[in-house]
């Protein structure tokens, strides 16, 4: 069977793009809080959700309903972290305690969003024209998902490294009592993490979302490999995770070609991100982070 | 309604073994298992597909409990070197995907639509309370043999090193205490007394689906523990008794009232409410962490009088 192999790369970039928009905001509120927010996957979902509201309930368009939703679920993760998880922390409770309460976390937003749209899919009902640039099939969608993720990579690469909020989240980030000692608010550092990382997350969902299906386990679908990219790029680690989003995704449509050729079923390709993240897990836990510097 | 009642003695048995089995692991050992539901589904598959090609119930337990072990000790062997978070995170992962294996390879159960299981003890032509009965039986027995096993462990010497690495593991290790021995076979006990669960719960439903093994029932058993105080068996089934009993008040409630909310829904964000809720004001649970019961302490806090008569030269 002939593979074609540019159109394998191109799908990677498509799944890397998803999986880079949401893992960076997991990625670093696990580095700055410590802990891994499993309602990162409601985020997700939320976010596609919002975008959903704003783009076919009211009409906006695609455009609109990015933004709304960027800053809608920015707004719903930072309040998760200052009305639970931080006082939670203060209130002395172990990374077990936190894990749990982002998993019951998980559970209201969910089923509050099963409660509101109901659990039946739902489709976005653009229809984005497909067309062959030489032997790869693009549809506009995927231009569009891979151009904003790009965009907003770099955009949070000038933040990291060119602005005094981006210095202070990398110092808190590699140094806590250093950078509270040097006179950084630590806290409203984290707070900013948590509002992009859940924006970030919601434009995830709804490209997810468009070019699937969205149901309130839209973002749960895809939080093992979000988990593998986290622990691949090394927790915390911005480009540990840009890197790791499309070595995950280059893996797993690689993975795809190679389950069809054995025969066996394609929804295991669910599989080989886990299996990467088990493997750096027991090998290098801290993923690609001495690859880069720490971000 | 006595049917009821007697349908929710049994959850509240299978709840209060996998409870047990969790408070082991999270109350004695400190271990993080976000995929309890994947030794659940072991133990449940092991029972369908052994009781089909006719083997006796019993051993069908057995050996549930014996497979779910087998995949404790091999989940144990890389998970247990890492943090707490990274097990979290593998076991969760595990969970899922033994679920996607079971529901994408029709051939091991009937894949997505599952496979019907025999009941365990046949009560063919009795009425319907006499099997559900019989399972209250079944299942409280099985339910009292954990319990000791877990009661036993808690006290012994065994139990005490297994909550001073629980504690302290640097401390543990510097005591000559190899940690991932003792995780492991907390590990493995714990996944045997689950698959045992799983097992109960298969015959019970007469059926399994890939769709029973949600993360969810994972959770569930999270909040029984927390709620009824991580290190206290007692504790763990007083928390199995009261979350099905929520369960069992949400579901009755759905046919009286007429809420606007689906029931289903709702009972969910209960029930992350109620995590939250007590994570925040009761962190320890409704029961205390049970005090350690060896003869020497007994002597030391019952005795003391009978040792301070006796002449001291």
């Amino acid at each position: 069977m002939a593979v074609n192999w540019a159109q394998v790369l191109f799908n990677s970039a498509v799944t890397g793009s998803i999986y880079l928009l949401g893992a960076v905001g997991l990625s670093i509120t696990y580095g700055l809080s410590g802990f891994p927010n499993f309602a990162h996957a409601e985020l997700i979902t939320l976010g596609a959700f919002i975008g959903y509201f704003v783009a076919e309930q009211l009409g906006l368009g695609l455009p609109a309903a990015l933004i709304v939703a960027f800053l809608v679920t920015g707004g719903v993760g930072f309040l998760c972290y200052r009305g639970i998880f931080q006082p939670l922390a203060k209130r002395g409770a172990t990374i077990i305690h936190l894990m749990v309460a982002s998993i019951a976390l998980g559970f209201i937003l969910r089923h509050s969003i099963g409660a509101v749209w109901s659990w039946k899919p739902l489709y976005f009902t653009t229809a984005w024209s497909a067309f062959d640039v030489g032997q790869v099939r693009v549809t506009g969608l995927w231009l569009w998902l891979i151009f904003v993720a790009v965009t907003l990579a770099f955009i949070m690469h000038l933040i990291l490294t060119r602005t005094k909020i981006g210095k202070a989240i990398r110092a808190t980030s590699s140094n806590p009592e250093l950078a509270l000692a040097s006179g950084i608010n630590i806290d409203r550092v984290i707070w900013i993490t948590w509002f992009i990382g859940a924006g970030l997350a919601a434009i995830a969902g709804i490209f997810r979302a468009s070019d699937t299906q969205i149901w309130p386990m839209t973002g749960w679908d895809i939080i093992l490999p979000i988990f593998a990219v986290v622990i691949l790029g090394g927790i915390g680690n911005y480009y540990g995770a840009v890197a790791a989003a499309f070595i995950i995704g280059l893996a797993e449509n690689v993975g795809v070609v190679i389950l069809v050729a054995l025969g066996l079923s394609s929804t295991y390709r669910i599989g080989i991100a886990f299996m990467i993240l088990i493997i750096t897990l027991i090998v290098k836990p801290q993923g690609l982070a001495m690859l880069f510097r720490r971000a | 309604m006595l049917l009821y009642g007697l349908d929710f003695l049994v959850f509240v048995g299978i709840f209060g073994i996998v409870a047990l089995s969790l408070n082991l692991e999270f109350g004695f050992a400190g271990i993080a298992n976000f995929g309890k539901v994947a030794f659940f589904l072991i133990g449940a598959y092991t029972y369908a597909l052994l009781s089909k090609i006719g083997i006796p119930f019993s051993l069908c337990l057995i050996a549930g409990a014996l497979t779910s072990a087998l995949f404790g000790l091999l989940i144990s062997l890389p998970a247990l070197r890492l943090r707490t978070d990274y097990l979290a995170i593998a076991i969760l992962a595990f969970g899922e995907i033994l679920r996607l294996i079971v529901k994408s390879e029709s051939w091991i159960a009937g894949g997505d639509w599952g496979i019907s299981v025999a009941p365990a003890i046949s009560t063919a032509g009795a009425s319907h309370h006499v099997g559900v009965l019989v399972n209250i039986g079944l299942v409280y027995f099985c339910l009292l043999i954990c319990f000791v096993i877990a009661q036993l462990l808690a006290n012994s010497p065994y139990g005490r090193v297994v909550r001073a690495i629980r504690e302290d593991e640097i401390a543990a290790e510097a005591l000559g205490k190899d940690r991932a021995k003792y995780k492991a076979q907390i590990l493995m006990i714990g996944s045997a007394m689950v698959g045992v669960a799983g097992g109960l719960y298969a015959q019970y439903l007469h059926y399994v689906l890939p769709s029973m093994f949600m993360p969810m029932v994972t959770f569930t058993v999270w909040i029984m523990v927390l709620l009824g105080g991580p290190g206290n068996n007692w504790g763990a089934l007083l928390g199995a008794g009261l979350v099905e009993l929520f369960k069992y008040g949400t579901n009755l409630a759905k046919d009286y009232l007429n809420l606007p909310v689906d029931p289903i829904n709702l009972q969910y964000i209960l029930f992350g409410v109620l995590i939250i809720l007590v994570l925040f004001y009761r962190p320890q649970g409704l029961l205390k962490e049970s005090p350690i019961k060896t003869k020497a302490l007994e002597l030391a806090r019952y005795g003391k009088g009978v040792v301070n008569n006796k002449p001291s030269k």
